[in-house]
């Protein structure tokens, strides 16, 4: 059937591929069309909602912070959050200095961006990047108004009826962790105060210390001033507890030291007595073969030691112990007592007990062969 | 006990010149009134045991506080205007527990002067410090000021609310006559450091009219008192300056404070990007070794042509 269709479409002369290009043009054309009608109505959309966004986020940035961008450049006075809080209060703003310097800081604003946005990247991608910080509000004028709308007439009241005293200076602290320095100059600054308040205080006749029998309850229970008693008690316990330990284990250490060093002491003495003995010994072996010399071998030293004759006698030459002599040969003097059964040169050599025929008897391969290890383990 | 001392007090003043009170003129008189402070104190819902010490230790030193119960709303807190004008109060010292870790302190002086909303850090009440100082409940305290609270409007604003809420007016209901604790207010760091000590006397103050004058007079000047330390101890942060009562438009805004939240969410985020950063890092070295062809199912290399198996196929 197929095969029929070819064959005349062949005949007619139709080329397919031309036909499937037509097609395709035909299709794109008609898409080209529906798009542009489309495309007619979206991009208004679009800019619409653009314009929309933008517009929320502007207003929401004006509500939620006071400052206003650098949208409204035609009054630079306006530009900072101070004036406009003055405005607000109907006062005039007129710390000049205050407002060069706001406006200093947003002029950098404008490359910074929010703080929020640094966090998310990583360490390294933020690199020196300055964070905006949102704008200081500092009212002088609307703070000084408040301040004399509530203040005290401090310089016409009598001393005792406010009892505050400022430093003259204000308290420098460089570092505020160092917790130590710190609460050095919090107690300068209040005993300062001090002194100077009971100066004020006697000055007006007004009563300062209390007198000793005068008993009134007092901020801190007698129950929390037992637990804070109980506290340094318990303190001052530990600390002597710790020295009495500290001075057991100083104490140790020192007697070891002195334990170590007489035992030390003890060896050197040992071993100089050694020495003396062994060197006496080595003289005394190269001076055996001549005898005559024998009163230049002994240090005078050893002679003032010992007067006791030596054990082998040899002090006394002429004189031979026969007594001895005997019951030496008899039961042996010393001597060496270890390898004396083990086999040397001549133990080897000796042939005494040799016998030819014991050679020829049955060779020592003739009797049974050890069974192996696991039948030894199964016959137990 | 106060009866008597009270008869002799009064025996005892009224030989003294005409600065006293028991004898004072009218203008002396209405500047007493002015002076005469109510302190409204309370905590809103949520805090925690800790916050609740250091207001029963306040509550304690300054008998010109009224305790009020817990305040329900965290939002309105223009009802501490009506609650302040029922109880007459001058000043009210709001704290505001959040999250039930952070603490926040709001002075204000209703009916309409400024507030200040500070947040309370390095908090430590009497209770855990064991502090060995002690005094009367109710004396009247000497209010030290660090010189610094007159550099700057905002600070000087603050140094006069906070004399009015701790400085315990003369004559308050069970405020007794002596002065037997300082408490010291201290800037350090852009921030209020308070602390509260007990006036001690020595003996060698009272032995001054001794011979050894001399020797101690030189000592005497300081070291006739010394002081030591009560508690509780705390740092306020100002965070904002509102004209009105517990409203109105900002006239002070501290940059430098970081809510604790901000400081939190930051840590988080610090620990949440360590754990990106070793996650990308884990996709890219799988990424690298799948094309070495190194990982289990990854892209095979291409064989070298002139390998053995590539020649003598």
């Amino acid at each position: 059937m197929g095969k029929l269709k070819a064959a005349l479409e062949n005949n007619k002369g139709v080329d397919h591929k031309l036909e499937k290009q037509k097609k395709l043009r035909k299709q794109a054309a008609k898409r080209k069309r529906t798009a542009a009608s489309k495309n007619e109505d979206a991009p208004q959309l679009d800019e619409l909602d653009i314009s929309r966004i933008d517009d929320t986020d502007t207003s929401a940035d004006e509500k939620n912070d006071f400052d206003s961008e650098a949208d409204e450049p035609e009054d630079p006075a306006d530009a900072n959050g101070v004036s406009l809080n003055a405005k607000q209060n109907g006062a005039a703003h007129t710390n000049g200095g205050a407002e060069q310097d706001d406006e200093d800081e947003e002029d950098e604003e404008a490359e910074d961006i929010p703080y929020s946005d640094i966090a998310s990247l990583s360490s390294d991608d933020r690199g020196d990047v300055v964070p905006y910080q949102r704008l200081t509000i500092n009212n002088h004028a609307a703070l000084t108004a408040s301040l004399a709308r509530i203040a005290l007439p401090l310089t016409s009241l009598p001393f005792s009826a406010h009892q505050t005293i400022t430093s003259a200076a204000p308290i420098e602290i460089k570092d505020e962790e160092d917790d130590l320095t710190r609460e050095l100059a919090f107690y300068a600054q209040s005993q300062a105060a001090v002194l100077a308040a009971r100066a004020a205080l006697t000055k007006e006749g007004s009563p300062f210390a209390r007198p000793a029998d005068y008993f009134a309850e007092m901020v801190k229970s007698e129950e929390h001033m037992g637990r804070v008693r109980a506290r340094l008690v318990e303190d001052a316990a530990n600390k002597k507890s710790a020295a009495e330990a500290r001075r057991q284990r100083d104490l140790k250490k020192f007697g070891k030291a002195v334990q170590v060093a007489k035992l030390q002491e003890r060896d050197k003495q040992k071993r100089e007595t050694m020495e003396k003995i062994g060197s006496m010994k080595r003289k005394r072996s190269n001076a055996l073969p001549e005898r005559e010399n024998e009163n230049d071998m002994f240090d005078v030293q050893l002679d003032t030691e010992s007067k006791k004759p030596s054990r082998s006698g040899d002090k006394d030459q002429g004189k031979t112990n026969h007594k001895r002599q005997k019951k030496n040969e008899k039961y042996g003097f010393g001597g060496k007592k270890r390898h004396a059964k083990s086999g040397d040169a001549q133990s080897t050599s000796d042939m005494r007990d040799f016998s030819a025929k014991g050679m020829k008897s049955k060779p020592f391969t003739g009797g049974r062969k050890r069974p192996g290890k696991a039948r030894r383990a199964s016959a137990k | 006990m106060a009866a008597v001392y009270k008869a002799l007090s009064n025996g005892s003043k009224k030989s003294k010149p005409s600065t006293d009170t028991s004898t004072p003129d009218p203008t002396t008189i209405a500047l007493l009134k002015q002076t005469r402070q109510r302190l409204l104190l309370l905590p809103s819902r949520g805090v925690t045991f800790r916050h609740r010490h250091l207001l029963n230790d306040l509550a304690a030193l300054l008998p010109h506080a009224r305790r009020e119960s817990k305040l329900d709303t965290k939002t309105q807190l223009t009802q501490l205007n009506e609650l302040a004008d029922l109880y007459n109060c001058t000043t009210v010292l709001f704290f505001e527990a959040r999250k039930g870790k952070d603490l926040y302190a709001w002075l204000s002086k209703p009916p309409n002067g400024p507030t200040i909303k500070f947040h309370v850090q390095n908090l430590h009440t009497m209770d855990e410090l064991h502090f060995t100082g002690n005094c009367l409940r109710g004396s009247r305290p000497i209010l030290s000021f660090d010189g610094a609270f007159d550099a700057a409007p905002h600070w000087r604003l603050a140094k006069e609310m906070l004399r009015q809420a701790f400085g315990v007016p003369p004559g308050a209901r069970r405020s007794k006559p002596f002065v037997d604790h300082v408490v010291g207010f201290t800037l350090v760091g852009g921030r209020v450091w308070i602390r509260c000590y007990q006036i001690a006397e020595t003996e060698t103050d009272k032995s001054k009219k001794t011979d050894k004058m001399d020797k101690q007079t030189v000592e005497g000047e300081s070291g006739g008192t010394s002081l030591v330390e009560i508690g509780p101890r705390f740092v306020l942060t100002p965070i904002v300056i509102l004209e009105g009562s517990f409203g109105g438009p900002v006239i002070y805004e501290n940059k430098e404070f970081v809510s604790p939240n901000a400081v939190r969410s930051e840590l988080l985020r610090k620990k949440a990007g360590k754990f990106n950063v070793r996650a990308r890092h884990g996709v890219e070295t799988k990424a690298k070794l799948d094309e070495l062809g190194l990982a289990t199912g990854g892209k095979k290399m291409p064989r070298d042509p002139l390998d053995n198996r590539e020649m003598f196929a």
